[in-house]
């Protein structure tokens, strides 16, 4: 007994094209969705992150900070390394931790971008990671070489060379650098301040948060920080309960390295 | 009409292995397609089961001829996806050439996971589900084959 066939012979084709249409149309819009807008590209619009800080993954633990880990506020940078306004604002919030101490608490996260331009912003994360797992105190000096070198190395196929240079600038075991930066280890850290990111919706470099709140890349500059943190370290005060002022107000000490005028305000 | 009836009988012992995979196929064209979205965007994927997805993602080996690996990836999943369902509806050609196109396939994704693994030394679990996509399409392929020459 023959069967007639039940499907159609356009079936298929249908099915095909509906599939192909669904791919296309899905993909523009999630395209669209996620494109990051040209508007943003390196400035800063990270209002109403203050929620989101809380809430959002840890990042690397312990993160790379500097400071005091129970001070009143806290600075926390998202930069990627080749990216030219990070290597700008570099040197202003060196001045802040410095003008600051004990008085705030730093974070810098790693945020590599990975768009094509930055080809190496990852692994550069990677570098100053493998730097902080064999001398903590000598990540700050590793972020500071690969920002303040920035243009030579980025350009340099043998940039890897560059950064081991700058390892046994620092004083540090090369070989050793070496086998932390291809470890796993370096990478989860990078990784986990990436997840942190993403989950506070940074979406550009250099992202920097005031106790949760976005300061705007134009304004990361020492005289508006300074601002801002005041503000922010005068709330503190105000809010603490009035038992607990002496020990606020010891806790806000200058550190030995602030210049006087950092207190006058 | 005959020839229809007689395509149905060849491809009767196993009619189920064309629909998995055409959903398989369609797994891998939508993770393809997610690949190919974040490659143009430069927005970071989710990298939670292993590490170093940015790494592979943003590595030389990403793209060719400026166009995204990914971007490719689609084609071929789409390709597969439509020959597979051909095969659904009893076209004896399309899943020959369904098998022909997984063993390309294949061999291209054991390229990339020997670049991840011993060149780039990172992982995406993305490129990985790629791979497990592209794999089970082939054997799904020389199952069929198998199948048919023992009945």
């Amino acid at each position: 007994m023959k069967k007639e066939p039940k499907k159609s012979s356009n079936l298929p084709l249908i099915i095909i094209g509906a599939v192909l249409a669904a791919a296309v149309i899905g993909g523009y819009f999630y395209y669209n969705s996620s494109k990051p807008n040209p508007n943003r590209a390196n400035t800063n619009t990270n209002s109403n992150r203050a929620n989101t800080s809380a809430t959002a993954s840890l990042g690397a633990t312990p993160p790379n900070q500097v400071g005091s880990p129970t001070a009143s506020v806290t600075v926390e940078e998202f930069a990627d390394f080749q990216c030219a306004a990070c290597a700008s604002v570099h040197p202003v919030l060196k001045e802040i931790q410095s003008l600051y101490g004990s008085r705030i608490r730093f974070i810098f996260r790693n945020f590599p971008l990975g768009i094509p331009q930055h080809d190496k912003a990852y692994e550069a994360a990677a570098a100053v990671e493998a730097v902080g797992m064999q001398d903590r105190n000598k990540f700050w000096a590793m972020q500071n070489l690969l920002f303040e070198n920035q243009q030579t190395w980025t350009g340099s196929p043998n940039y890897k060379q560059i950064w081991e240079g700058y390892v046994q600038q620092i004083g540090l075991d090369v070989e050793r650098f070496k086998i932390d930066l291809a470890s796993r280890d370096a990478r989860s850290r990078v990784d986990a301040d990436m997840q942190r990111g993403r989950g506070m919706n940074v979406d550009s470099t250099p992202t920097l948060l005031v106790n949760g709140k976005g300061i705007p890349l134009q304004s990361i500059t020492v005289a508006n920080l300074r601002q801002v943190i005041d503000a922010e370290i005068q709330n503190a005060i105000k809010t603490q309960p009035a038992a607990n002022a002496p020990a606020a107000a010891g806790n806000t000490a200058p550190p030995s390295n602030a210049a006087p005028a950092n207190t006058a305000k | 009409m005959t020839e229809l009836v007689e395509i149905e009988r060849d491809s009767s012992p196993m009619p189920k292995l064309p629909i998995v995979a055409a959903v398989i196929a369609l797994v891998g064209l939508v993770d393809s397609i997610y690949l190919t979205i974040h490659h143009l965007t430069a927005e970071p994927v989710p990298c939670s089961i292993v590490s170093g997805c940015e790494t592979v993602l943003t590595s030389a080996y990403a793209e060719f001829a400026g166009v995204p690996l990914a971007a490719f990836g689609a084609v071929a999943y789409f390709v597969a996806f439509s020959l597979a369902l051909l095969a659904v509806f009893g076209n004896r050609v399309a899943w020959l050439l369904f098998g022909l196109l997984t063993v390309g396939m294949a061999a291209f994704t054991g390229w990339l996971l020997y670049l991840q693994a011993f060149v780039i030394d990172a992982f995406c679990q993305f490129c990985l589900l790629s791979a497990a996509s592209s794999i089970t399409l082939l054997l799904l392929a020389i199952f069929s084959k198998f199948w048919r020459r023992n009945n």
